[in-house]
């Protein structure tokens, strides 16, 4: 078992790696597809007030008079010695700006995160233990969830709460109050494949043999849920955390703008309207190590949390050998 | 006895009345299937719907509330705002389908490549869609609107980008799951080619679940294109997409119903594709 997870997960390593420097290039050509002289036209545009010492200085930096394979080898290499550039439109280094930007996004993506678990545990549990008719309407609220755009959550919290009930203002978009409200806007769509998965789960778990053996020995149906059926109907729900940390920084630029926090939402927006080269793609190269990394944690974490979980394993390393 | 036949007969009577509804499906699909109608003919001839113009307004009568006359109010040039929301339905409808068929297709090829080549082909495709599932799909959309130019059409590529790797991963898993049935092999000891296991048996068989796939898609596409207009990054005003009227209305705080007029339309519009993708999934 151990030298198999051994060779399982420097196996998984190693395409993880493969899938960060891939990304990267991939972002990269999409970028300088770009057409016209955009990254010069951005330089020489009077409103940055770039000498033209610092212009020739950051042509020679990102090989700019060189040919497209040279300035991505070089982009490349730079990456990988964790060096991000420096921003057109500033001319600060982008790991500056994404630092400035990464604790308020945190601050967002973390509240968001617990919200988004809050509510999922809640519609399931509902779903699950409400009578008929509700469980009935519980169980519809993911595909409601799903289907209003984050704006309009954003809005909407906004119109009640900071200009009816004034429970905080938009001008203090960093207080307590405004931070929950923002999480909440990024939680709602995040919350809905989630409470989907546990539904499901959950479902399927308490048709076990086990659960019905426990009833007959006159477990309440709350006891069931807290001592043996929340953790394996949770588990699958290891395998989404990937998939919600992207959908967390993607949702992030809106829901960053609506509120007007300073964020890496923020750094994107501005990078995209000033055609910001190397700041977009920082910040998406950032993303993909980040979805890769925890991706990577949760696979191969599910074999460790859940025994059951090996046959996964094997399954894997078939689909890796052939 | 009699209890035993009247018993026999209401069972008659209730899987005769049970088969006359199960043709139709249940009163919130076709409801469903009415507004997405509705929207279609948006669409297709805006012009039936409203005799005001989308463009110019009535500046006399600017940012008046919902009436009978202007049933979702006016902006701040006095332009109907309803008016406004039928004739940004095609642009933001015929995006998503545009979305939806470049996921679609490109998806396709690449997972039935996938499946049926195996092999380093199949590793590279593999790669490659890892590639597309690690990029944050909105942000993915954004890097590639912004590389092509701030336009609906754009706007509908990237999206169609970002939804190539789920057709491609769900196309690769039916051509694995049919590749290997036993009724596939025994076509290949008739005779029968991978041309024909495709045509004869994995299109068939996958048909169903790319299709739930695809109507579901195209609810995600509905609001991404809106989330990308909204942001700016789809045609410039006068166009009047969905997400655009949101954004500019949002700055009339006076006048609410600029907001949530396009707004209530896109929920509608995307919780019918969504409800109709589940009954489709579940009428399996």
């Amino acid at each position: 078992m151990t030298g198999d997870y051994r060779r399982f997960a420097l196996t998984r390593a190693a395409q993880a790696i493969v899938v960060v420097l891939l990304a990267y290039v991939f972002t990269f050509l999409i970028i300088s597809v770009l057409p016209g002289d955009a990254i010069t036209n951005t330089l020489r545009d009077p409103q940055h007030g770039l000498s033209e010492e610092d212009i020739q200085r950051i042509v020679a930096f990102y090989g700019l008079d060189q040919p497209v394979v040279i300035q991505l080898l070089l982009s490349l290499g730079r990456f990988l010695t964790g060096e991000l550039g420096f921003s057109l439109q500033s001319n600060l280094p982008v790991s500056q700006l994404v630092g400035d930007a990464l604790p308020s996004t945190l601050t967002l993506a973390t509240t968001a995160l617990v919200i988004a678990i809050v509510f999922a545990g809640a519609i399931a549990y509902g779903a699950q233990y409400l009578p008929g008719k509700w469980a009935a309407i519980v169980r519809s609220i993911p595909s409601f969830f799903l289907s209003v755009p984050n704006f309009v959550i954003g809005l909407v919290l906004i119109e009640f709460f900071a200009f009816r009930l004034h429970s905080f203002t938009t001008t203090d978009p960093n207080s307590p109050v405004a931070t929950l409200f923002a999480a909440i806007t990024l939680a709602i769509p995040v919350s809905a494949p989630l409470a989907e998965v546990l539904i499901a789960s959950l479902d399927h778990e308490s048709r076990q043999e086990y659960a019905v053996v426990a009833r007959s020995r006159g477990l309440t149906e709350a006891r069931l849920f807290a001592k043996h059926l929340v953790k394996p109907a949770a588990l699958p729900s290891v395998a989404m955390v990937a998939l919600i940390v992207g959908e967390l920084l993607g949702g992030s630029v809106i829901t960053e703008t609506i509120f007007g926090r300073d964020g890496i939402g923020t750094v994107v927006q501005k990078a995209v309207t000033g055609e910001d080269q190397p700041v977009l793609q920082a910040v998406v190269s950032l993303s993909a190590v980040v979805f890769v990394a925890v991706n990577l944690v949760a696979d191969l974490a599910s074999p460790l949390l859940d025994p059951r979980v090996k046959i996964r394993e094997t399954k894997l390393k078939e689909k890796v050998g052939a | 006895m009699t209890a035993i036949l009247s018993n026999a007969q209401l069972r008659n009577v209730g899987s005769a009345s049970r088969k006359l509804t199960a043709g139709l499906p249940p009163a919130t699909v076709i409801l469903s299937f009415a507004v997405i109608l509705v929207v279609i003919l948006w669409s297709l001839v805006p012009g039936l719907f409203t005799s005001l113009s989308p463009v110019t307004g009535d500046t006399a009568s600017k940012l008046a509330a919902p009436s009978a006359a202007h049933w979702f109010g006016t902006d701040y040039l006095g332009r109907d705002q309803y008016a406004r929301v039928v004739h940004g339905t095609a642009s933001s409808v015929t995006s998503a389908l545009v979305a939806v068929l470049i996921g679609l297709v490109v998806g396709s090829i690449i997972g039935l490549a996938s499946g049926f080549r195996g092999g380093w082909v199949d590793a590279v495709l593999g790669r490659f869609v890892d590639v597309l599932l690690a990029i944050p799909g909105f942000l993915l959309a954004v890097v590639i609107v912004s590389s092509l130019g701030f336009q609906t059409i754009n706007a509908a590529i990237a999206t169609g980008v970002s939804a190539v790797a789920v057709f491609a991963r769900l196309m690769r898993a039916e051509v694995m799951r049919v590749r290997s049935a036993s009724y596939v092999e025994a076509s290949y000891l008739e005779g029968g080619n991978r041309l024909h296991a495709l045509l004869g048996h994995v299109l068939p068989n996958a048909y169903r679940s790319v299709l739930v796939l695809a109507v579901l898609q195209f609810g995600t596409s509905i609001l991404i294109i809106a989330s990308l207009a909204f942001l700016g990054y789809g045609d410039p005003p006068p166009a009047s997409d969905w997400g655009l009227l949101v954004a500019s209305g949002k700055t009339y705080v006076t006048a609410p119903w600029l907001v949530y007029a396009p707004a209530l339309v896109i929920v509608v519009t995307v919780l019918s594709v969504n409800r109709i993708s589940r009954w489709l999934r579940n009428a399996k």
